[in-house]
């Protein structure tokens, strides 16, 4: 139990709806060859994978089928695991560290 | 006319340092509100901000963000909650409004406070909008609850509780005051924004969402995972003073400041987030236990950022993992006990089956726990009220400000860390209680706990009318048992099966 902190897993954890969906579907898109882990808990999903993950505009805009700016990903995003660098375009998720 | 895209400005924009020509530096920023620690103010600059938001898109985000939050409750309006959901759960919505809402105002204030003080720019415009964040969050937990006064007096104590001397509302208050409300720049931006809001605020937001969710109490699902999205982002003003400090030395009091915030928040969620998750919800709507959330969010999540980021862990890890498996349940039984000191009617969650989730959940509960619940029981079933009320004072703690408890049972490790200060003797109810304190005995010393007060007679008549006036607790709003007992006699039904 005292291991569960020896973890890599990044991403972030949405409020259900739209916008959890198309974020776990780019995941997969813009993270090719990573196995991306979702788990459903009603109010919130997580949506991780180990080590970093990007996440980037127009995938998410192309899963959304709407216009979606990358700082709108806030509206649902209610924690995320790892660290967070925001740009123009990508929002990725990391740690420094490997344990 | 073509806009430049927000980050080819950004940086530039938020560069608001100047050199002072008609005051010095420590006049335009004060070393006790700005947590200067001598790192020289050009030091303070390479503050990158990993969460960017220009204002415009702030408004634009909370604007959508408002506009869901109060169509689900305009929507749900005619559900009739109120009317309809388990008695715990109303329990649930009354602690969380009376202890959180007006502690949003605080917290506002103290974002303010980074906003004007901080020396790093960037850490000013995140905390710009954090204090707007923190408003919406105190307004919109008022409103939400607001609906319900006319029905239940209890649901003013959203508004009302943190005005009282209510035990609880000194515990919270005593904590919150502590991590961020009397705290410089430097200090909130690692205590409330980096330990407790990446921390504990996605138990009580996020954990609580889906137990609300599972109890069909979408608004306030939707209200609290809502809030959160604005802490996912302010919480992140703390994170990158660690490397300036540490870069410059000063290691040791960051880790130092994210321990006390971290234990200190840990205490007040053993007595709110815990009875709430594991025995106020009803049981079918109870997505995880308290301790599940906490390995969650503040072992799996938490711990591992915490090391990310060039701290290390707490100096009390083992003893904090230990707790999360039995605090929570004699704070529980506490709060029960002395319940017509709370403003909510607190569920006993004790009927057979939730005694049986207990005990799966946390193996040995029934030889424990259970043997205080089984007296209870026997008690109510036997029409011995007067049994089931306190006639004494618990010790309560100096530092936590709650009742010095332990596990009961054969086990029995209940303990005082008595510690003599300046001729007046206080009692802590943890090592970690105690080593906050001696940190910085003149912030703490001249605090009375809700006991300390009774003793040197602050609280007259000296019996339960005397300690719920000054309280504040008026007929109508003292808590009881939230189902009127009927789990006893379900309990006691079940005992009489099993023996015969």
């Amino acid at each position: 139990m005292s291991q569960l902190n020896v973890n890599n897993m990044v991403g972030p954890i949405m409020r259900q709806g739209a916008l959890a969906k198309a974020v776990f579907e780019a995941a997969e898109v813009d993270n090719p060859g990573k196995k991306i882990l979702v788990e459903d808990k009603v109010a919130y999903v997580r949506i991780q994978t180990e080590d970093e993950m990007i996440l980037r505009q127009e995938t998410i805009e192309e899963m959304l089928g709407k216009p979606f700016r990358i700082n709108q990903l806030e509206v649902d995003m209610a924690s995320f695991a790892g660290r967070i660098e925001t740009n123009a375009d990508h929002v990725r998720f990391y740690y420094t560290k490997h344990l | 006319m073509a806009t430049l895209e927000r980050m080819d400005w950004y940086d530039i924009a938020r560069t608001t340092n100047w050199t002072p020509k008609y005051v010095q530096e420590d006049e335009l920023f004060p070393p006790e509100l700005s947590g200067t620690m001598g790192i020289p103010l050009e030091k303070w600059e390479s503050y990158d901000e990993p969460f960017k938001q220009s204002y415009p898109e702030y408004v634009k985000v909370q604007r959508e963000k408002d506009a869901g939050a109060y169509s689900v409750k305009a929507a749900l309006e005619r559900s009739r909650i109120y009317e309809t959901a388990d008695p715990g759960w109303i329990s649930v919505l009354k602690a969380h409004y009376g202890a959180i809402a007006r502690e949003e105002y605080h917290a506002s204030q103290s974002e303010a406070r980074m906003a004007r003080f901080g020396k790093a720019p960037g850490q000013r415009n995140m905390a710009t909008l954090g204090m707007m964040d923190e408003i919406r969050h105190g307004q919109i937990q008022l409103f939400f609850p607001h609906e319900h006064v006319s029905k239940d007096r209890q649901f003013d104590w959203a508004h009302k509780a943190m005005d009282t001397n209510e035990w609880a509302a000194i515990a919270a208050r005593h904590m919150f005051d502590d991590i961020f409300a009397a705290r410089n720049a430097t200090e909130i931006g690692l205590m409330l924004t980096f330990a407790f809001e990446t921390g504990f605020t996605n138990m009580q937001f996020l954990g609580l969402a889906a137990d609300a969710a599972e109890a069909g109490d979408w608004t306030f699902s939707s209200l609290i995972s809502s809030i959160q999205t604005d802490e996912s982002r302010h919480a992140q003003i703390g994170g990158p003073l660690i490397p300036i400090l540490v870069a410059n030395g000063k290691k040791a009091e960051a880790q130092k400041l994210v321990d006390i915030a971290l234990w200190r928040s840990w205490k007040l969620f053993s007595v709110l987030t815990g009875p709430i998750m594991d025995y106020y919800t009803p049981l079918e709507d109870r997505k995880l236990s308290f301790k599940e959330f906490m390995h969650e969010w503040i072992v799996t999540q938490f711990e591992r950022a915490l090391i990310d980021v060039g701290l290390e862990r707490p100096w009390y890890w083992d003893q904090l993992l230990d707790e999360i498996e039995w605090q929570h349940h004699g704070m529980h039984i506490g709060v029960w006990f002395w319940r017509p000191t709370v403003w909510w009617n607190p569920a006993a969650g004790a009927s057979p089956e939730e005694r049986a989730w207990l005990e799966e959940k946390y193996p040995g509960w029934n030889a424990t726990f259970g043997t205080v619940w089984d007296v209870i029981t026997e008690n109510i079933v036997k029409g011995d009220m007067a049994h089931t009320y306190p006639e004494t004072l618990p010790v309560v703690c100096n530092m936590c400000q709650l009742p010095v408890n332990a596990t009961p049972g054969p086990a029995w490790r209940v303990r005082d860390m008595p510690h003599m200060h300046n001729g007046r003797l206080y009692h802590f109810c943890s090592e970690p209680c105690k080593w906050v304190f001696e940190q910085e005995p003149s912030r703490y010393e001249g605090h009375l706990s809700i006991v300390d007060r009774f003793l040197a007679g602050q609280i007259q008549p000296m019996d339960l009318g005397g300690a719920l006036k000054y309280m504040g607790l008026a007929p109508g709003e003292i808590g009881d048992d939230a189902h009127n007992y009927a789990w006893a006699h379900a309990a006691h039904g079940e005992r009489l099966k099993k023996a015969s």
